[in-house]
């Protein structure tokens, strides 16, 4: 097949997912056909759970942040009365924006085009001039409030929906929540949010993020700068001590595994040989009784987490939370925060701090080399003679459909698991997010008499 | 006693020398530029007026307190191991409005503007980066040298990536 061939909602043809046959092939279409872009703003951005942030954001009442659902701008606040909501950020008027802060604290947001007013609980409560408007009763009759849209949290991780027709939030989650847990547990109050979150763009795919998290098999090719500036610090070639940089060296001696769940949700996860680097293992007497010595060793251990469509939780060192939002088929943007306990010792979190700006950030050590290679990828995607990626079939063999021992520790039953050594760098783990990308879209278009 | 004019000419020239170091790539005399015990800071922005204010408590883009984090950047830079470090962009810094403050015989204060074009191979694309310095200079037996450098970078919705050469 090639990509000029592609229909409109054709989605089938664009992943070859025939497991037992041990094939696994993804057009390269899938990244950068605007259709397919399209397809999956409505369906997968448009019509289902996305994330928005953490609860740490709208801590006090009249508390908001802006942001986006898919392609549409929202507002996320918490009332007078402490309830959170989230809302199109567009005044039902003329349109205009009522949010104009990345985040702020208001009673009232007052459009500042023609003067309408609303409280923070999006409720409209002055039209200017109303009783001189000479309005009608078809006026009269319409909600004059912020649009409100489907809102939920599950601990402290928010998520809104653009239509009510979704399953309930923790459904939507699933075997995903446990894994939650082990991130928000790190803290008795759970955690926040540190200052200074930053942005950037990048000229390629918004799935080419949401892959490489979960992609163990790139570290050592990808980012053989960055652990040989480790090597050089642990060496004393560096005079570098002011962070406590982990070894990625080690981690191809462990054993590791993957895991996937419906709805897109994956992981990748191996015991860290390092964990004592770690600013959280400062409190780990605290975790060990607070939460059991099981939750405490996978909460050290090294995992990343997508939970699909829009965040990544990346933990090797220190806890990164990245928020993809595609801005067009090869464009994305994306939001990096460092997230830590709450109440944690200064200590730990100057630990979390210096890790988080040595690999994670934009201008850090490790990032760039990730961002760079999407750009190289969507650059070679304009070869389209090269129609179909054979990057999904390391670790076919490996698949179960079940849980392992490892899971089982932690009360977590994924659709489908491998483990073993270097497993986590199995391929594998990319197919429950097709899979669920390919349901997303099928049922969005049946749903809407395309199928 | 200090002559306020000679010392900004003193100024002028360190910052002027360190664009062009950076510029020309020539990363050994850039870090000789620097005492050891230098402290290198970019803070992060936590909203649309305030950066981040306590690098201990906060993020930073970069923070390092002491030369050996240019150092590691540098060793990276060159290793050839970096796909984002290679082909460098080329660069243009234009440093502006320099103040100096703070005047002893053998320290001062300086502030500037400055703004970076880099040229991105790749895509062959220029992206402007632009803020301010705060320079906090130390006169030593080889001269002025860099003791602080912050940097805030006024744009910070950064396309793609963001080094020490870009800003």
């Amino acid at each position: 097949m090639k990509p000029n061939e592609l229909k409109y909602g054709d989605v089938d043809r664009l992943i070859i997912d025939n497991v037992e046959e041990g094939e696994y092939l993804v057009n390269r279409a899938v990244f950068t056909d605007e259709q397919v872009f399209e397809l999956e703003m409505k369906y997968i951005f448009e019509r289902n759970w996305v994330f928005v942030g953490l609860d740490s954001e709208l801590a006090n009442p009249n508390d908001y942040f802006t942001t986006f659902v898919g392609r549409q701008p929202v507002i996320v606040m918490r009332d007078a009365n402490g309830e959170l909501a989230a809302f199109i950020n567009s005044c039902p008027h003329k349109g205009a924006r009522v949010g104009h802060h990345r985040k702020g604290n208001t009673k009232q947001f007052v459009c500042s085009y023609h003067g309408w007013t609303f409280n923070t609980a999006g409720e409209c409560i002055y039209i200017k001039d109303q009783d001189s408007g000479g309005y009608a009763e078809p006026f009269n009759q319409l909600d004059h409030g912020l649009y409100k849209i489907k809102f939920g949290t599950y601990r402290g991780f928010m998520f809104a929906s653009l239509t009510d027709d979704v399953p309930t939030l923790e459904e939507h989650l699933g075997e995903a929540m446990p894994l939650l847990d082990l991130i928000w547990d790190q803290g008795p109050d759970g955690v926040e949010e540190i200052p200074g979150r930053s942005t950037y763009t990048y000229d390629a795919n918004w799935k080419m993020q949401l892959e490489n998290c979960i992609d163990g098999y790139h570290l050592t090719s990808c980012h053989p700068s960055f652990m040989n500036v480790v090597s050089r610090r642990k060496a004393g070639e560096s005079d570098n001590q002011q962070v406590k940089s982990i070894d990625f060296n080690m981690l191809g001696q462990v054993e590791g595994g993957t895991a996937c769940m419906p709805r897109g949700h994956a992981v990748i996860y191996s015991p860290n040989a390092a964990e004592h680097e770690r600013g959280l293992f400062l409190h780990k007497d605290e975790l060990v009784e607070r939460c059991g010595e099981a939750k405490t060793k996978w909460m050290l251990a090294t995992r990343n987490l997508t939970i699909y469509p829009n965040v990544q939780f990346a933990e090797n060192a220190s806890l990164q939370m990245r928020i993809i939002r595609p801005i067009s088929v090869d464009k994305t943007e994306m939001t990096i925060v460092c997230i830590g306990a709450k109440g944690e010792s200064d200590a730990a979190r100057l630990i979390r701090i210096r890790q988080y700006e040595d690999f994670f950030n934009t201008s850090g050590l490790a990032t760039p080399d990730d961002t760079i290679a999407y750009e190289d990828c969507q650059f070679g995607y304009q070869g389209k003679e090269l129609a179909w990626s054979q990057g999904y079939s390391r670790g076919i063999s490996n698949v179960k459909s079940s849980a392992d021992e490892l899971t089982d520790e932690i009360g977590f039953d994924p659709e489908t698991s491998s483990y073993g050594k270097m497993t986590d760098w199995d391929e594998s783990v990319f197919y429950g997010g097709y899979r669920a990308w390919k349901k997303f879209i099928k049922d969005g278009l049946a749903v809407d008499g395309k199928d | 006693m200090t002559n306020k004019a000679e010392m900004l000419a003193e100024a002028s020239e360190l910052l002027f020398l360190e664009a062009f170091y950076l510029d020309a790539q020539q990363w050994d005399e850039w870090l000789e530029l620097f005492t050891e015990d230098c402290e290198y800071w970019m803070p992060a922005w936590k909203d649309e007026h305030e950066v981040t204010e306590d690098p201990q408590r906060e993020l930073s883009l970069i923070y390092y307190s002491g030369r050996f984090g240019l150092e590691d950047r540098v060793w990276r830079i060159r290793s050839g191991q970096s796909i984002a470090s290679k082909p460098l962009p080329r660069t243009s810094h234009a440093v502006n409005n320099i103040m100096v403050s703070d005047l002893t015989e053998d320290s001062m204060t300086v502030r500037s503007t400055w703004q970076s074009n880099c040229f991105f191979h790749k895509t062959n694309k220029s992206e402007i980066f632009y803020g301010d310095y705060e320079h906090k200079l130390r006169k030593t037996a080889d001269g002025w040298k860099i003791c602080r450098k912050y940097v805030v970078l006024k744009n910070d919705y950064i396309p793609t990536m963001l080094d020490v050469y870009n800003v």
